[in-house]
């Protein structure tokens, strides 16, 4: 399994934000996306995932290969593709057990029995450290910051991605919180999935350790490396890399 | 011979009837109601015999009853009552439920008291009929102080086309009592035209706690409801009301809650889903005659298909009811590109130091959460489904009658998904 992204030029509104981006990540990977503010990593993530807000004007998005640039969300994800979003959305009046029940039985010819779906919901919960009490609860409504996260990697954890991308699931987290998410995506870490956690911050990363490091500047990626990137970073700020790609361009 | 209280009542309400045209009702909206396509005279009471067992009762009634504990039923089929249970260990208590008809003739000073204290027969052409022609009808009078957890149930059957149906509904809740009333108005899909017009009433005295729910689901043939709902709530008391509208060709009523005394509250909850050619007019009055007095009103709708729903709810403070809290709103969900929608909130405050709050939207369904939802592999259909489905949810709750919920919650599930190719295609090509 393996997330190809080629020559991506995506715009809204007449505007181009990514401009040529090439990445790829594959089973068993983990990969750090960095970039400042507005530079366009949540633009890749959600083209990626096929929102109709973004539209691709050049390049394509394969998946083992095959070209899924023009495939609906839905099918992205059950062909093995998961995004855990930024900003989650709220549904109204669908509690969290009965969403991920939709969305286990969506990937499922036949629907999960009761007692099976309940035994995975608990075991997962658990090793997020939620409480049960909030199965109950409608999906985000009322959720702090923190809790909205952690019910995204709960719904990573239900439905075992092949590859999951984790839009700044960190920010909005204490320390104690990133504990727990850090050790909840280490524990679903494995030959399995590949990663592709974006951040602007190294905190996550002391966690859950990239294999890879690609920084995002402008809608382009403009260096890659290993997790010592991600270190450097940390020390010396995103000017460096700035001066760098102005001082390439300029010559 | 009828006491003289009703044939006076009948007396006048047939003046009225006769005097009256057909009306047409004009809404501040964009819109008429009318009724010109209504032939009245070819339309009559149907009479039945009645019936010693639920299992003999038509399918429609049936299959909603399902199997209930109930404290006692009164269903009407047509023009007759047709079965009539109450639990005997109620009787003893003083409880009396059974047809409007037979409390009128075994109980004529309890029902005198009472009998249109809230309505009027000068209310239009179809409140006139209902008050003079009504036949069965359904009586309950939960006496001070009892109290009853299973719910008293009351069903109007329609199940001939040609049937012309005057119902009557009324029930008094004793002080301090507390109980549950449902009231069911069913018919299956029908070939061709009937009509229901209706007139319920319930009193709720000093301290009483009542849970009032009403189901609509004419089907899909060409039936007329027009209707008149009122519930006057007393000194302390309160009262939570859930009205369901699930189906009726055109569908005109009038549901009006009074708090009328200090310390009344009021929860009044509505829920529509209206498809095909289907239209829908309610005006509901939430109406503080007196200060220190409550109410929390939320009316949530959908609409598929052609259909038309109208929903005008006033909140009425009248002089002097001061420190009166109440609220409003009201949503409306588009589902189909030709279904038309209105949501409108009013206000009368003729008194100072109150809080009222209203307020009105129309929607569709929102895009970002399909996106959500498919981002989860669930299909677009899927998604509007159980979107839909959740919008709902909290009106649904507030039955607070787990077998009246599944009901609801089954029959919303079954109109989605007859509509479903409809709804998501719409919510696709926007
Ligand atoms: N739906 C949209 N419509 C218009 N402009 C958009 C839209 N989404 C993103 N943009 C713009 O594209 C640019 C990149 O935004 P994006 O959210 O991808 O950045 P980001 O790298 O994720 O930033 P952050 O670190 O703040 O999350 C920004 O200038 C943003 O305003
Ligand atoms: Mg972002």
């Amino acid at each position: 399994m393996s997330l190809e992204i080629q020559n991506l030029h995506v715009s809204t509104d007449d505007r181009e934000i990514l401009h040529g981006v090439d990445l790829s990540v594959a089973k068993g990977e983990t990969h750090a996306l960095m970039g400042p503010n507005g530079s366009g990593k949540s633009t890749l993530a959600n083209t990626i995932m096929g929102n109709p807000a973004y539209q691709i004007t050049e390049g394509r998005i394969l998946l083992n290969g095959e070209d899924v640039t023009e495939a609906e969300p839905d099918e992205r994800a059950r062909a093995g593709l998961f995004l855990a979003f930024q900003y989650p959305a709220t549904i109204p009046g669908v509690s969290v057990a009965n969403f991920l029940r939709t969305a286990v039985n969506a990937g499922r010819d036949e629907p999960i029995k009761v007692k099976d779906f309940g035994a995975l919901l608990r075991e997962n919960m658990e090793l997020l450290k939620m409480d049960p009490a909030f199965n109950k609860r409608y999906l985000n409504e009322g959720f702090s910051g923190g809790e909205k996260k952690r019910a995204e990697i709960l719904q990573l954890a239900m439905l075992r991605p092949q590859i999951a991308v984790l839009d700044e699931t960190d920010s909005g987290l204490d320390i104690d919180a990133l504990r727990v998410v850090s050790d909840g995506v280490n524990a679903l870490r494995g030959p399995d999935l590949g990663t592709l956690i974006i951040t602007h911050y190294t905190r996550i990363l002391r966690y859950v350790r990239p294999d890879f490091v690609h920084i995002m500047l402008d809608g382009r990626v403009v260096r890659e490396g290993g997790a010592e990137l991600a270190d450097q970073l940390e020390e010396q700020g995103y000017d460096f890399i700035r001066e760098e790609v102005s001082a390439a361009d300029a010559s | 011979m009828p006491p003289s209280f009703l044939e006076q009542s009948r007396r006048s309400a047939l003046e009225v009837y006769e005097r009256e045209p057909l009306p047409t009702w004009r809404r501040s909206g964009f819109w008429t109601t009318t009724v010109r396509n209504l032939r009245l005279d070819e339309l009559e009471p149907r009479h039945h015999d009645p019936v010693a067992s639920v299992e003999e009762l038509p399918e429609v009634a049936r299959e909603a009853l399902a199997d209930d504990e109930l404290a006692g039923l009164v269903v009407q089929r047509g023009a007759s009552t047709v079965h009539t249970t109450l639990d005997p260990a109620l009787a003893e208590q003083g409880v009396v439920f059974c047809s409007l008809e037979r409390a009128i003739e075994e109980h004529p000073e309890l029902v005198a008291r009472w009998y249109m204290k809230r309505l009027s027969a000068d209310e239009g052409k179809f409140s006139a009929a209902a008050a003079a022609f009504w036949t069965g009808g359904a009586f309950l009078h939960v006496p001070a102080e009892v109290r009853v957890e299973r719910p008293f149930q009351v069903v109007y059957v329609i199940d001939e086309p040609g049937t012309a149906q005057y119902a009557h509904t009324l029930a008094v809740v004793g002080q301090f009592a507390e109980c549950s009333l449902r009231e069911y108005c069913l018919a299956p899909d029908l070939e061709g035209q009937a009509l229901h017009a209706g007139a319920f009433e319930l009193y709720c005295q000093t301290g009483a706690q009542v849970k009032l729910a009403h189901v609509q689901d004419w089907g899909s043939g060409e039936v007329y409801d027009i209707s008149t709902k009122r519930v006057e709530i007393g000194r302390d008391a309160h009262c939570s009301w859930v009205p369901i509208h699930l189906g009726g060709h055109l569908t005109k009523q009038q549901l009006d809650i009074v708090t009328a005394e200090q310390g009344s509250d009021m929860r009044h909850t509505g829920l529509y889903f209206t498809e095909g050619q289907e239209h829908l007019d309610l005006f509901t009055t939430d109406l503080h005659e007196q200060g220190d007095t409550t109410g929390d009103t939320v009316w949530k709708g959908a609409l598929t298909g052609d259909s038309r729903a109208s929903y005008e709810g006033l909140i009425h403070i009248v002089e002097g009811a001061q420190n009166t809290h109440t609220y409003l709103q009201t949503h409306s969900m588009l589902l189909s590109p030709k279904a038309k929608a209105d949501a409108i909130p009013s206000l009368i405050v003729q008194t100072d130091n109150v809080s009222a709050s209203h307020g009105g939207t129309v929607g569709e369904v929102d895009e970002e959460l399909v996106f959500y939802m498919m981002t989860r592999g669930i299909s677009r259909p899927d998604a509007v489904r159980v979107l839909v489905e959740g919008y709902f949810e909290p009106v649904v709750q507030r039955l607070d009658d787990p077998s009246l919920e599944a009901l609801v919650r089954a029959r919303i599930a079954a109109k989605l998904s007859a509509a479903e190719q409809q709804v998501a295609a719409y919510a696709a090509e926007r």
